[in-house]
């Protein structure tokens, strides 16, 4: 039988290869695969190649297990594959990528949030110690 | 000839050397023949004219696997496997021959020593601090190269801590790592609760030495530090009970017997092998002591008399070691039952006469 899936996916318009996460596992328990394919297949369908593996729940030493086969990460960079958000915060976590822009905004919102949270904790306190004294006097 | 062989010392010494960084340059044989060092040593180093040698020495080797002894019995004790109806072959005697020797050959390969390494240095290397992410994620992230070409010596598996710092994993990170991307058959990710202390008590209390030291063997990385701990609690708990037999005709007589003399702790293993009558084997187990310690007192007096056989035993027993009583007492019993035996048959021959 011919082949001819190759042949017509060439050239298909406004397509080109991405590297991203192909979910997988089960209920309750994401796993996802690093994966080269092209852009508009589906996001577990066929894909050209898998580039790694990335495991969000931490083991029992509390590590997230993800691993990049940075040899073929290259060729396919090389190749002009564009890459998703995820995948380039995981590469700038790993140092093999500057840190991504996002990672950085994000880190600077959890920090004011967490200092606005306390502020307020301590808002709370003043006023609840305040209440307190008021019906003692 | 003497280039040729220097030639030879080189080739085999460049792969030891990527081994055991102790000197830079490359040294002739060891021991204590005399020979002269290739290149000048540092001025602080203690023995200047020879280098000490090396448990991956051909001489030593050669010691070692002599002591070892080749125990087709033991070698090839039957293994718990798959439940299989016996097979019978018929043979000629020059077939059952062939066999044997086929037999002695896979021995040979079977008991290849492990190697003896020292413990490797700790990796406390930070690459990246980023303060900015300090606290934003409650897990560490372990990244791995899985690119199938590169060693796992060199393969690059760095850690981002919940704080921000990226290092480089530790090695006990470095092989659990290795073991889930690339698993090697038995070793299991979390080394099994058998390896701790008081686990391997009950191990010796059931004398199997030989399993235990097969599946760290399996388990650990040579020169990894749970390995070399196991082995010398193995080692150690042999010596106090004397159960050197246990080893014998096993790959993990030759360590042993290296981490004995290096502590100079030969006695109860020379006791045991004149009791068993292995003179030959005591007596190459103190040519390794003299060749690793030259400037002990036993060595001196041996070169001085130019010592061979029991005689180099005898002076052993007066000069270096502890129990220098109980090898008398075992060569004199050994001595005894070799002149009885002597006396015997040619009393027997008598009679029947």
């Amino acid at each position: 039988m011919v082949h001819l899936s190759s042949n017509l996916h060439k050239y298909y318009h406004r397509g080109f290869v991405c590297i991203r996460l192909a979910l997988g596992g089960c209920t309750n328990r994401p796993f996802y695969r690093i994966v080269a394919a092209h852009n508009k297949r589906a996001r577990d369908g066929k894909y050209l190649e898998q580039l790694g593996s990335y495991d969000p729940m931490p083991n029992i030493f509390n590590e997230k297990l993800v691993s990049f086969n940075f040899e073929r990460i290259k060729y396919w960079l090389a190749c002009g594959a564009h890459m998703t958000k995820p995948v380039e915060k995981l590469l700038g976590l790993s140092g093999f990528f500057p840190l991504h822009p996002m990672t950085v905004t994000g880190a600077e919102r959890f920090h004011k949030k967490t200092v606005l949270m306390a502020q307020m904790e301590s808002k709370e306190e003043a006023v609840e110690t305040t209440e307190d004294e008021q019906p003692r006097s | 000839m003497a280039a040729f062989r220097i030639a030879r010392r080189i080739v085999l010494g460049g792969s030891r050397l990527g081994v055991n960084a102790e000197l830079p340059c490359v040294v002739a044989d060891g021991g204590g023949h005399g020979r002269r060092a290739l290149c000048a040593q540092s001025p602080g180093h203690p023995e200047a004219g020879n280098r000490k040698p090396q448990f991956m020495d051909e001489d030593v080797q050669c010691i070692l696997t002599r002591i070892t002894g080749l125990d087709l019995e033991k070698i090839f004790k039957p293994v718990q496997q798959q439940l299989r109806p016996p097979t019978y072959k018929l043979m000629t005697n020059e077939q059952l021959e062939e066999a044997h020797r086929k037999a002695v050959e896979v021995a040979q390969t079977r008991l290849k020593m492990p190697p003896v390494l020292s413990e490797r240095e700790p990796i406390n290397d930070i690459l990246v601090e980023d303060k900015i992410l300090d606290g934003l994620e409650t897990a560490k992230y372990v990244f791995t190269d899985i690119t199938f070409d590169i060693p796992h010596k060199e393969r690059f598996i760095v850690v981002r801590e919940p704080n921000g710092v990226l290092r480089k994993a530790t090695w006990e990170e470095r092989d659990r790592m290795v073991q889930v991307y690339f698993p090697r058959d038995v070793r299991r990710i979390i080394p099994p609760p058998i390896f701790k202390n008081e686990n391997l008590v009950v191990v010796f209390a059931q004398d199997r030495y030989e399993d235990i030291l097969d599946l760290c063997l399996i388990q650990f990385e040579p020169n990894s530090a749970d390995y070399i701990r196991v082995h010398h609690q193995t080692y150690e708990d042999i010596d106090k009970n004397g159960k050197y037999d246990l080893l014998r005709s096993t790959r993990h007589f030759g360590g042993l017997v290296w981490y004995l003399v290096n502590r100079r702790r030969i006695d109860g293993l020379l006791i045991d092998m004149i009791q068993r009558d292995l003179l030959e084997d005591a007596i190459s187990v103190l040519h390794l002591y003299h060749m690793l310690h030259p400037d002990c007192q036993s060595s001196k007096e041996a070169n001085q008399q130019q010592a061979k056989g029991l005689d180099l035993i005898k002076i052993f027993s007066h000069t270096d070691s502890q129990k220098g009583g109980y090898i008398e007492l075992a060569l004199q019993v050994y001595l005894e039952t070799l002149n009885s035996s002597a006396n015997q048959d040619p009393c027997r021959n008598e009679e029947t006469n």
